[in-house]
Formats: C-alpha cells, structure tokens, sequence
C-alpha cells in the first residue's frame, strides 16, 4: 500500500506519542482506565432506571455524562457537525421510544452508543441514496470533514483524517470507537455486533494499513526518522 | 519469556501484558522493534487528535425539547384512549348517543342499499380496484414478489451470517420489512379492493427490493 502523500511527520508525533497515548497501545488489560473515558458507570443502572421511569433529568444526565462524546464519534462517523448533531438528537429519541426493551444485556452507556452508531449508519445510507437519486459524484457524496478547533497537532489530524477515508468502513468505525472514544473491545463487540477476538482483529488491520499509508518516505527514513 | 520479532505482530494484536514487557525489552536491542512499536503507539496518539469534547448545551435544550415533544405526543390517547372518557358520561346520555348512532347507521345502510347499484361505478374509484384490475395487480405482485424472493435468496447467504455492522443492519431492516410486508398482506387479504393499502404494499416491496440490491452491492 502507498503512503499516497500522508506521510507524517513521525519525530513531531513520536514526541507526542510518548507523552499521552502510547499507553494506549498497550492491551486494554494494561492501560485500562489510564486513558480511556469511563463508559462503564457506576451510576449506570440507575441511570437506565431513571430513562426507563421517563425521568426528564436522567436524560439530562446522560447527555451531561456522554453527550460530547457521542456528538465527536457521530461526527467522525459522518464527518459533519451538523449530521453529527442530528445524529445524537435522533438517537436520544430513540432511546426514549426504546428504552422499554432495554434488558441488561449490556452497559447502559453501551446500548445507547449502539444506537447512536445504527442512527449513523442511517443517516449514511440515506446519504448513499441521495447519491442514487441526484447522481452526484462519489467525491461529491464523501463525507467531508469540516474545519475543527485547532489542536495540538492539525497537519497530524488532518493527515489521519484523509488517511482514515481509505480505510473501509468496518475498520474505521473501530479504529474510531477504540483508539479515539476509548471504548474496549467488549463494548464494541456489543455495539458493532461483532465478536471481541472479530474487533481485536480489525483494529490490527486498521492500524497497520493506518501505519502503512503514513509512513514517513524513503527519503525521510533514510534521513534517520 | 523469550520473545523475536516474528512475534511483534500477533503481540500488536493481541497480545498479553507479558508478552508486551518482553517485546519491549526486545525492542531495545532490536532497531526494527523499537521503530515498528513507536510508529504504532504513535497511531494511538494521534487518534487522541480526533477527540474534541466540548458540552453543548444548545444541542441539549434542542434535544429537551423534542424529548418532551415525543412523550407528550406518546401519552395523547389514541382512538381507544378517547373510547375510555366514554365512561365519563352519564348513563341516560349514553343511551341517548347509542339511540342516535344506530338511527344513523339505519338511514345510511338504506340510503347505500337503495342507491347503491345507481352509484357503484363511480363510488370512490380511486380507492377500490375494480374486479378484473384487482386481478391484474394481484397478478403482478405475484410476479413481482418472485423477482424480490429471488434477489432474497441471492442475498441471503450475507445475511445469514453479517460479515459487517453494516450488513447486519440491512438483516435488522429486512426483519422489520417483512414484518410490515406480512401485516399489510394480512390487511389488503381482507380488504383486497383497497388501493391505498396496494400502494403502500407496493412502497414497501420497492424498500425491500432496495435493501437487497444494497446488499448485493455491498457484497460486490
């Protein structure tokens, strides 16, 4: 696989790595907690009980507790804000209409990012149709990341965003899931629908065609990097 | 434990926290270890790059909103509901409303039987399907429903077992056709004149033969 002209700039990102996510790389039995958002609450049944009751604050609750979250996976999922938002208003929706056959199966937290992915797979397919129906180009219908906050590392964002187009859907919404929400493999298994060892495996695929697309060029390795 | 760098990949996988102390000890002694575990936690790192948490509380009042929406329009009563307040009523003026009802339905039943073979051609003719029309579209749904079996039994192998989220997804929305498809059979078998009840027949094989042409693409 190419490096189609994403390369990083590996010493920037090394430095940078080292400092906060390379714990992350570790398995999730290791680095459990360190880095990764708490989506196993404590409070989580008595969240859903409060959901479950039509508890307007419990709602409320929930989307103090998983609300930016929820919105920044839609909006990688979908690469515009305002889908984004949609997204997370639907799923709340969703929740409230459903929470009835909500039986434990999983976390709480889980079983409502299951839904927010499902709404966003809708909302994609919808998209894939009005392709159908206006015959506008595939780049045309790509989802377009639109411009963020700056961050710490925008040439390394952007490059991973691009780089993340390339990969196919199934890779990217783990990659996504795993390595940016912090979710585990068990939670993604329940989510996605998928085995755990099926996640595992899909991530290794993920990150080393990630890795193989933003290698640094020959030029640069043989530079020292 | 002793650990090489044929096993670096499967540790990236998969790997024990053990496995991981030994490869890194390997990796310091070895130079394609060390750069292939640095390039990889840096993926990890820059994933950190597409985290952008920032409470939105103009989402939430939005949301708020259309929450309250929905559940006040889900305890609205229906038409059985309404039925309930009928108990409210006193019993001399549900006698006297059951009276006036069963009068009305007397003077319309004779009002159809006496007028009703002058009008039948044209009693609401875009609604009800003649005898040989009905025929005719019953015939082309057979026709029809073959082709969507067919393009099912093409599919079905990718449903059985959902390779992806996605596929999975088309297998829940194809669950949840069927079962409106079922319903709506189940309806127009009773009232197999209704044209309405084919049109949204029909919209609902055309749902379905999308999907399956979803998923066969998907599987190309």
């Amino acid at each position: 696989m190419g490096t189609v002209g994403l390369a990083l700039q590996w010493e920037d990102t090394i430095s940078a790595a080292e400092g906060e996510g390379g714990r992350r790389v570790e398995p999730s039995g290791i680095a459990a907690g360190e880095n990764r958002p708490k989506s196993a609450l404590p409070e989580d049944a008595a969240l859903a009980a409060g959901c479950m009751a039509g508890d307007l604050s419990a709602y409320e609750r929930l989307y103090r507790l998983q609300g930016a979250r929820m919105k920044n996976l839609a909006r990688n999922l979908l690469g515009s804000p305002t889908d984004a938002e949609d997204a997370v208003q639907d799923t709340f929706l969703k929740i409230q209409r459903g929470i009835k056959s909500f039986r434990g199966q999983s976390a709480f937290v889980t079983w409502t990012f299951r839904i927010l992915v499902n709404t966003c797979y809708d909302l994609r397919r919808r998209r894939v149709r009005r392709k159908e129906h206006s015959h506008e180009t595939e780049d045309e219908m790509l989802p377009r990341q639109e411009p963020r906050a700056p961050g710490a590392h925008p040439s390394l964002r952007m490059a991973l965003e691009r780089a993340l187009e390339t990969l196919t859907q199934h890779q990217r919404d783990v990659f996504l899931l795993y390595e940016v929400e912090g979710f585990r493999h068990g939670e993604i298994a329940a989510m996605l629908e998928i085995s755990e060892t099926a996640s595992k495996n899909t991530l290794f695929q993920a990150k080393k065609n990630l890795r193989g697309m933003l290698a640094p060029p020959r030029s640069a390795e043989a530079g020292g990097l | 434990m002793t650990i090489t760098c044929e096993d670096r990949e499967r540790i990236f996988q998969d790997g024990t926290a053990e496995e991981w102390a030994a490869l890194e000890t390997h990796a310091a002694k070895c130079a394609a270890c060390e750069e292939e575990i640095r390039a990889w936690k840096a993926l990890s790192a820059a994933a950190v790059e597409l985290r952008e948490y920032r409470e939105d509380r103009a989402l939430w009042a939005k949301i708020e909103t259309s929450l309250q929406q929905q559940e006040a329009q889900r305890s609205k009563p229906g038409f059985w509901g309404e039925l309930s307040l009928w108990g409210a009523v006193s019993l001399g003026w549900r006698t006297a409303l059951a009276s006036a009802l069963v009068l009305a339905l007397t003077v319309s039943g004779i009002y159809v039987i006496r007028h009703g073979n002058t009008n039948k051609a044209g009693a609401g003719p875009e609604r009800l399907l003649k005898n040989s029309a009905l025929a005719e579209v019953e015939r082309t749904e057979r026709d029809y429903m073959k082709a969507i079996d067919q393009l099912a039994a093409e599919a079905q192998p990718e449903l059985n077992s959902p390779a992806t989220p996605l596929m999975a997804s088309y297998k829940e929305k194809l669950v949840v056709l069927d079962s409106a498809i079922d319903e709506l059979r189940m309806e127009t078998g009773r009232n197999p004149s209704n044209a309405h009840l084919r049109y949204q027949l029909l919209a609902m094989y055309q749902e379905k033969q999308e999907t399956l042409q979803e998923v066969l693409e998907t599987k190309r």
